[in-house]
């Protein structure tokens, strides 16, 4: 009951419109901020996916590009959930050997 | 008079006002923080950078006063002085007017700096109304800028394009400040507009002004008065509040959502 009232009170947070506007303006920024058009975001993907995946099996659906904008820099945020490490690592050298076992990459531009 | 405002070069401070998207409230919002500065004591002048579309003369009511303009001013036919129009209200409020018949390319960047630098020993703030768009116009109103006032609604489109100028902006060494305009509390309630947040989060620029959707606005343009003069009116607040954050005092952002009617109450009742 009290979260009922506490919901009718509550200022934001509520996904409506609003929660559609901030996803399509995310999208369009990333491209407009990289300067690369919706194949090129694809395979830059795809490739980025395929170099994680040599180490680590990750949840596809959770891998996610940002282009963050700070006061003085940008930097390209690459998220990726990773499930587990993967037993059978490639013994290519030098491909992506400081990838650290984390949640989230940020490789700064 | 000694000008003093934290500028490095003599005299005052330019500040483009600027946003990518038409319609968002430039022309508006140069004109309602030129008469904010101009009430707060701070000689302002605001300039029309929109060649052959100009409005500021209109939103600012001088519209039947205009002999020269920027342009004669960049080809030398007046003086500098000669081009500038005094506010009706106040002593401290000038008008720079654009030229309504000629092109946008008539003047280079480099011709509008050097008009602005003339008039820059004599205002302690420039406001310059740049025109939609990034292309010629936009330049020329950004050349001779120290800073910039990147106005936009929270819309999807005029976001975008804020973005866009924020890009261009840091490009030329601009440092912008946001200004969201026209933010509706109770759209933002129930989440059918992006808040304050989302807009500030998105474009991680500094924030230094909000004005919620303000019928007054329109009012004030049909009186050829900004709207600053109308003590009622939010709008009119918010842009005195924003005026005080440009020259340096600590005025909070305003919480929008605390003014609404479910707001209030839940704040009355501590599970807001």
């Amino acid at each position: 009951m009290l979260k009922a009232i506490r919901s009718w009170f509550q200022t934001e947070g509520r996904d409506k419109s609003k929660a559609s506007a901030r996803s399509r303006l995310s999208f369009v920024l990333v491209q407009d901020r990289t300067g690369l058009n919706n194949d090129e975001l694809a395979s830059f993907k795809k490739e980025m996916i395929e170099v994680i995946e040599r180490y680590f099996v990750i949840d596809e659906s959770g891998f996610d590009i940002d282009y963050k904008r700070h006061s003085d820099t940008t930097t390209l945020v690459i998220n990726s959930p990773i499930v587990v490490r993967r037993q059978d690592m490639p013994t290519m050298s030098g491909v992506g050997s400081e990838a650290k076992r984390k949640s989230s990459r940020a490789v700064s531009e | 008079m000694t000008l003093n405002n934290g500028s490095k070069k003599s005299g005052g401070k330019i500040y483009v006002v600027t946003s990518g998207k038409g319609g968002v409230g430039k022309t508006t919002t140069t004109a309602s923080l030129g008469a904010a500065l101009a009430l707060r004591g701070q000689r302002t002048l605001v300039v029309d950078a929109d060649i052959g579309l100009r409005n500021l003369d209109v939103i600012l009511g001088l519209e039947n006063r205009i002999v020269f303009n920027l342009v004669d001013v960049a080809k030398g036919h007046c003086k500098p002085a000669q081009a500038i129009i005094k506010s009706k209200k106040s002593n401290n409020l000038f008008l720079l007017p654009a030229s309504q018949t000629d092109d946008k390319d008539v003047v280079s960047e480099e011709e509008v700096k050097s008009v602005l630098d003339q008039y820059r020993r004599e205002f302690h703030y420039i406001l310059v109304d740049s025109p939609a768009g990034i292309e010629q116009g936009f330049k020329n109103a950004c050349s001779g800028a120290d800073s910039a006032l990147v106005v936009t609604t929270p819309e999807v489109s005029a976001i975008r394009d804020a973005d866009r100028v924020i890009g261009l902006l840091a490009a030329k060494g601009i440092e912008p400040h946001l200004i969201i305009n026209r933010i509706d509390a109770e759209m933002v309630r129930k989440g059918d507009m992006l808040s304050v947040k989302d807009v500030q989060e998105i474009l991680g620029i500094d924030l230094i002004g909000v004005v919620e959707r303000d019928d007054q606005i329109i009012v004030a343009a049909n009186y050829g008065e900004p709207v600053v003069y109308n003590p009622k009116s939010k709008a009119g607040i918010a842009y005195q509040n924003i005026a005080g954050r440009l020259c340096g005092e600590m005025i909070p952002i305003e919480d929008v959502l605390s003014d609404t009617l479910w707001g209030r109450l839940g704040k009355r009742l501590g599970i807001g």
